[in-house]
């Protein structure tokens, strides 16, 4: 009885040790290559949102894009 | 009491700013370096890009026109900042370095991750800077991204091998 409590002991202390390991490697991150670092980096990457007010407020004061010639649009050019 | 946003005054740079933002905003901040920089950069693409919007005929994907924008912009504000600070070029140095190890990106704390990038870019020539930066978007093939540097895929295929190597090498030393 003594002995397989005893084996049931070393066994729940692997058991546990093993979980420790898994969370040590959860907590970092490994990545193979540059471009999948980068991907990672650009998801967590936000757009500051005042670039689209500024942007807004510089179309609507900026002169209209100058139309093509109607000979241009004709020839599709 | 917020006020509500604007309406966007053309419809047409609406629809390219809100699909293609990101992309550009994250070339002109790795690429530049700075946030505020990168902010007023990807500004200025999308208005320069709207100003243009007539001389766009579709003949190459929105994606790479507007990136065509941003790099030959972010190059040249870089260039006149390179005229005030001379930037060391190391990649060949590093490169023999780099070529003997093939380690992984090893990242434990996510928090710090943009600084190391940014770090680590920094290091490295504009051109496997840039290289990496659009190779990363998902969106370009190699052919698009040969077109947008003006290299041969088999060259862009090659400089991509010893830039991702040269970044691993960097980047694993900010650890």
């Amino acid at each position: 009885m003594k002995q397989r409590s005893k084996l049931t002991q070393e066994q729940t202390q692997n058991v546990e040790q093993d979980a420790r390991q898994e969370s040590r490697q959860e907590a970092g991150q490994e990545f193979g290559t540059a471009d999948e670092l980068l991907r990672f980096d650009a998801v967590q990457t936000t757009v500051p949102p005042h670039i689209a007010e500024r942007l807004k407020e510089s179309i609507a004061n900026a002169a209209p894009p100058p139309r093509r010639s109607w000979w241009h649009r004709l020839l599709g050019q | 009491m917020e006020r509500p946003a604007a309406a966007w005054p053309s419809d047409e740079i609406a629809g390219l700013y809100e699909q293609h933002q990101r992309a550009i905003f994250y070339l002109a901040l790795r690429f530049l370096g700075d946030p505020q920089r990168a902010e007023d950069a990807t500004h200025d693409v999308f208005l320069k890009a709207f100003r243009k919007l007539d001389q766009f005929r579709g003949e190459s994907s929105a994606r790479t026109w507007l990136y065509r924008i941003a790099i030959n912009h972010c190059q040249n504000l870089q260039q006149s900042w390179h005229q005030r600070h001379v930037m060391p070029n190391s990649d060949d140095a590093i490169w023999e370095q780099a070529a003997k190890t093939d380690s992984p990106l090893r990242v434990l704390e996510t928090k710090e991750l943009g600084q190391r990038i940014q770090q680590t870019l920094d290091r490295l020539s504009e051109e496997y800077r840039l290289l990496l930066l659009l190779v990363a978007d998902e969106e370009l093939s190699y052919e698009q991204i040969g077109v947008l540097v003006g290299q041969s895929t088999d060259a862009v295929r090659g400089k991509l091998h010893r830039a991702r190597k040269t970044f691993a090498a960097l980047f694993n030393q900010t650890a």
